[in-house]
């Protein structure tokens, strides 16, 4: 029988050393807390190891007290009776103090880096302010004046404060790899404040982790740590408003790939569009970055509509349709909405739907299409726009009385989104 | 197991006769109360077990579709909600109620129709928050109904009116259970049962009593204030007009951490009567392990906001609680030193018993230590909602609530029906049990840590949590089995396990001293107590010498328990008679009087459970059948009730 408890000891001990091969390998695990990239992580691991050294020394001495005990006084046919105690007062003194004596090596450190941390961040941090919404993030640079969704970026080697609020329900932002969580709410204001300071130029996930309702889990988000030349040309970018070109619709020969429409669609924007800032490469980007969900069933749009989607038709719908209601492009004056995530930039980011899909063509359409299905409850704003779609909450099928929108109209929107970099 | 003699019975007195389902629909007898208690919760262990399985089959893979998000909410809630609320404190109430009366040599529970009463209001309440499951209206807002989320607001739907009225019902039976307990235990020990010779069973569940008592009424007027919220539009939570979303996480946590307590300390008490019965050996530091439940008891109102530290509360409070809960660990450590040194030098005997309460020390130890990791406010931040805490509090109250509460079972069992359960199945349920429990929660330490939130009914593939999830999912799998085999061994056990005897495991305290199963007035004369162990006194003397022996307290007993108190002086021979089975006689023939069966308190339970459903029949719209309802509940309550305290509980005498 006590054969059997030897390899939990052994458990134990590996259980005890793994952060430390968790950190040497975090390409493996890359949500990991186990980084040293930020100060504040540092911190957290500082008390983690100092903690876990502890809680070593005592796990192993409990666990094999205990299994001594077990093997050593097992009942032995024709045994001894036991030798009676009943208590032993300065055995029992010594393990109510030394607990205690271990808890002060713990207690200490814990409170230094309490007030550390929430003593006010340095002068010279970058302000960041997060909205939490059922179920995306928006992020505010007030200082750039920039209004974004979903996608951080940050300055290598600046503070960055962020100050919390939420639109609805309690929602709390964490980067696992760079700090630990914060809580957002309505009627109060939270800060989190930390350091990329050792970082490289990468990209991390991001979650919400307060339950927050019913796509709680679809509610991720992507952070960006880029150099400060990068943050600036970024920074530029999203501040200036989108310039949608009103120039004759680009040639799309009929049978066309979508490829070489993205690349006629991308040489004009580069050339009409020069406001474009710096973007986190998408070639760049590790696996774990690009969202893998797959398609709900039965959503589809065919190859060829989504490729003979028009810019300058898009422009057209979009400034016509039901989304002006609830988002907000920046230079395009019908285009006022503040309910949903600002669209002014939507075609440099890399994710969407809260770090769901990939920001291509074909999500952002099926997206369009009926959001409710992509995403569970998506919002009870975002409607289901699709022609001929089932909306998930109404039971109802969308048709052109209600706003409805053919894979077409569809197509062209985004194809004209797509353009907004 | 070869044994199929005739079950051991006792014969009811003449004046309770009731057969069948009446009997126990009727009954105030605190064994069968317990026995109700024991079987409605194995049922709901089963309901929860269920809904866990559900929920790691969906999160064995990346992106996993077998539910959907709102069918999963409703799992991960139903299951902390079933597991808290409908397992482990009615198992522990289970335990209370058949345990109680029988250590401290009593012939009832002080209030024997509110026992009842608590009994059912329990079971009504149960089925009124677990039965809209099946309609795809279950509360989904997590067992914490954090708010404005719970709210009207931000949920319109019926879910949470079943969670809010569900657990006020059952508030209402923990605290009639409570006043019960804490009133039966101080009142009616028998004459020289002082309260530091109590067995450590009862004790902690004295210190658990004084929780439910003190903890609950936060609670219920927490939940007050919701249901005023949802049904009648007050803004006591309501953001839109201004409310801090923070007093419900206040109020439900000075409630919930306490109820943490409520739920380890019976199991605490259970290994704390199996350890030395098996060890052969008193407990070790008895006083302290008594004194250090109280302290548990009294520290665990004073670290509620640990649960909060990631919702910005400041520097001070966070040093403050951070600090608190690092205190806790201390009077929990020394308990667990007290139970290893009972075992040191003992001679120990491996029953399933044993193995289960030694795998609480084992598992407990665990949990503690990950524990002590989120006190730390800066570590915990990173840890907070995420699977870290998952498997933490698996390992508090799986490791150790519903390890110690099979030791209990196993243990139990055969005075609870005269059988052994079998040992062979036992030790199967308990290695596949124990392996299964580490597969499924160990590796979510891992999982947390690296990342994974909680409450999330899908993540994206390459995280670096695949390999965790899909482990602690053959992990759950595993534990379905071993759970089944303890039914099949339990149910099974009831009327072909090996017939037991008073004492099969030469136990020390009262319970033992009587047959098994036992009578329905439990000792034919009340015990004179004057030890610790007044079994052991007669029959291990030679285990008692350094255990201090008086009569002190007699005096006082007498005057408690007045008439039933028929001799002095000769202690512990007056045990003795009850072995005698030929001997036995039926409480009429004895002359002691016993409650009558009565029906009343399950009528009155019934007209709570009306007033309460007519709730959600409003929040419909169907205003004029939620006012009849309430008509009907209402004239049902007071009309029973009425009833019920003018029949007098026992026959003249």
């Amino acid at each position: 029988m006590t054969g059997i408890f030897r390899p939990r000891q052994l458990a134990a001990i590996v259980a005890a050393a793994l952060p430390l091969l968790l950190a040497a390998c975090s390409g493996q695990y890359p949500n990991s807390t186990f980084t040293q990239l930020t100060d504040f992580n540092r911190d957290a691991n500082g008390l983690w190891n100092t903690m876990m050294f502890w809680a070593t020394i005592v796990f192993v001495f409990v666990e094999v007290l205990l299994v001594y005990v077990m093997f050593k006084f097992r009942r032995r046919p024709g045994g001894p009776e036991p030798v009676q105690t009943h208590g032993n007062t300065k055995l029992e003194l010594t393990w109510t103090v030394l607990p205690a004596v271990i808890l002060v090596f713990i207690a200490v450190p814990t409170v230094k880096s309490i007030w550390r941390f929430q003593s006010g961040a340095p002068a010279n941090a970058l302000q960041v302010d997060v909205i939490g919404h059922q179920w995306w993030w928006e992020f505010r640079y007030p200082e750039q004046n920039i209004v974004t969704a979903n996608e951080l970026y940050l300055p290598i080697g600046r503070p960055v404060n962020f100050t919390l609020r939420s639109a609805d329900v309690i929602h709390s932002f964490w980067i696992p790899q760079l700090a630990g969580k914060r809580d957002l709410m309505r009627n109060r204001t939270n800060t989190l404040w930390f350091t990329p300071d050792s970082v490289t130029p990468q990209a991390f996930n991001g979650s919400c982790n307060e339950f927050c309702g019913a796509s709680h889990a679809n509610m991720r988000f992507r952070a960006y740590t880029v150099s400060q030349a990068d943050f600036d040309s970024w920074a530029a970018g999203q501040a200036a408003n989108a310039i949608f070109p009103v120039a004759p619709p680009a040639a799309a020969p009929a049978g066309a790939t979508a490829t070489t429409v993205a690349a006629t669609t991308q040489d004009t924007v580069a050339a009409a569009a020069p406001t474009a800032g710096y973007a986190f490469p998408l070639s760049e980007l590790p696996p774990h970055v690009l969202p893998k969900t797959p398609i709900p069933a039965g959503l589809t749009i065919a190859d060829d509509v989504l490729a003979a989607g028009d810019a300058q038709r898009g422009f057209q719908q979009y400034s016509r349709s039901s989304c002006i209601g609830c988002h907000k492009i920046r230079g395009n004056p019908s285009s006022l909405g503040v309910i949903g995530p600002d669209l002014t930039h939507l075609g440099s980011r890399h994710t969407l739907a809260a770090g769901l899909f990939p920001n291509d063509a074909r999500h952002l359409a099926l997206w369009i299409k009926n959001a409710r299905k992509m995403k569970p409850l998506a919002s009870t704003s975002m409607p289901t726009l699709g022609m001929g779609e089932i909306d998930p909450i109404l039971k109802t099928t969308v048709t052109a009385g209600l706003g409805g929108l053919t894979d077409q109209q569809i197509s062209d929107i985004v194809a004209y989104l797509m353009t907004l970099k | 197991m070869a044994t199929v003699a005739a079950s051991p019975t006792y014969t009811d007195s003449a004046g309770s006769h009731r057969t069948g389902i009446m009997d126990w629909l009727t009954t105030v007898d605190h064994k069968k109360i317990g026995t109700l208690y024991l079987h409605t919760a194995l049922f709901f262990f089963l309901v929860g077990g269920v809904e866990a399985v559900i929920m790691r089959a969906q999160l064995m893979g990346p992106n996993g579709t077998l539910v959907s998000a709102e069918v999963f909410n409703q799992l991960f809630t139903m299951h902390g909600t079933t597991m808290v609320f409908l397992v482990i404190m009615p198992l522990s109430a289970a335990f209370f109620n058949f345990l109680i009366p029988l250590q401290i040599g009593a012939r009832d529970v002080a209030f024997p129709r509110l026992n009842a009463f608590s009994y059912w209001v329990y079971l009504f309440g149960g089925l009124f928050i677990t039965i809209p499951i099946f309609f795809n209206a279950a509360p989904d807002g997590g067992w914490f109904a954090y708010t404005p989320l719970t709210g009207r607001e931000y949920s319109p739907g019926q879910n949470l009116n079943f969670w809010v009225l569900g657990i006020q019902i059952l508030g209402i039976s923990s605290l009639a259970a409570a006043f019960n307990f804490a009133t039966t235990i101080i009142n009616m020990r028998a004459p020289g049962m002082t309260l530091m010779r109590m067995p450590m069973f009862t004790w902690m569940s004295f210190v658990v009593q004084w929780l439910i008592i003190l903890a609950f009424p936060v609670i219920t007027i927490a939940l007050f204030f919701m249901q005023f919220d949802r049904f009648f539009g007050t803004n006591f939570y309501a953001v839109s007009a201004g409310a801090d979303p923070l007093l419900w996480q206040h109020l439900f946590w000075i409630f919930g951490h306490p109820e943490v307590y409520i739920l380890i300390l019976p199991a605490f008490g259970l290994v704390s009567e199996v350890l030395p019965t098996y060890s052969r050996k008193p407990l070790f530091g008895y006083a302290v392990v008594a004194y250090s439940g109280i302290l548990i008891g009294f520290l665990g109102f004073g670290v509620w906001a640990h649960h909060m530290f990631a919702v910005g509360m400041g520097p001070i409070a966070d040093t403050v609680f951070g600090v608190t809960t690092m205190l806790i660990a201390i009077p929990t450590g020394v308990k667990i030193f007290n139970w290893i040194f009972t075992m040191w030098g003992g001679s120990i005997r491996f029953t399933t018993a044993m193995k289960f309460a030694i795998a609480l020390i084992a598992m407990f130890t665990i949990g503690g230590i990950s524990g002590i990791t989120h006190a730390a406010p800066p570590s915990d931040m990173q840890q907070t909602d995420t699977y870290y805490i998952v498997a933490h509090f698996h390992y508090v109250l799986y490791g150790g609530a519903i390890m110690g509460i099979f030791a209990g079972l196993y243990h139990y069992f055969p005075k609870w029906y005269g059988r052994k359960m079998d040992e062979r199945l036992g030790t199967w349920h308990f290695w596949l049990n124990f392996i299964a429990f580490n597969l499924t929660f160990f590796p979510m330490h891992f999982a947390g840590m690296l990342g994974m939130p909680r409450r999330i009914y899908t993540y994206d593939a390459g995280q670096g949590w695949e390999l965790f999830n899909r482990l602690s999912s053959y992990g759950a799998f595993l534990m379905a089995p071993a759970f089944l085999i303890f039914l099949w061994n339990f149910f099974r056990s009831k009327t072909r396990g090996e017939v037991a005897g008073d004492n099969p495991w030469d136990a020390a305290t009262l319970e033992w001293s009587i047959p098994s199963p036992p009578p329905e007035y439990n000792f034919a004369q009340i015990p004179m107590v004057t030890s610790r162990y007044p079994l052991w006194d007669i029959t291990h003397p030679e285990r008692m010498a350094g255990i201090p022996h008086s009569a002190e307290g007699w005096d006082d007993a007498k005057q408690r328990t007045g008439e039933h108190v028929t001799s002095g002086g000769k202690h512990e021979a007056d045990v003795a008679p009850m072995h005698i089975e030929s001997e036995r006689r039926s409480a009429k023939e004895l002359g002691i009087p016993m409650p009558n069966p009565t029906i009343k308190p399950l009528w009155v339970a019934a007209g709570i459970l009306v007033l309460f459903s007519s709730l959600p029949v409003m929040y419909a719209g169907k205003n004029m059948i939620a006012f009849a309802m309430m008509a009907i509940g209402g004239s049902m309550f007071v009309g029973f009730l009425y009833a019920w305290l003018t029949t007098p509980m026992e026959d003249a005498h």
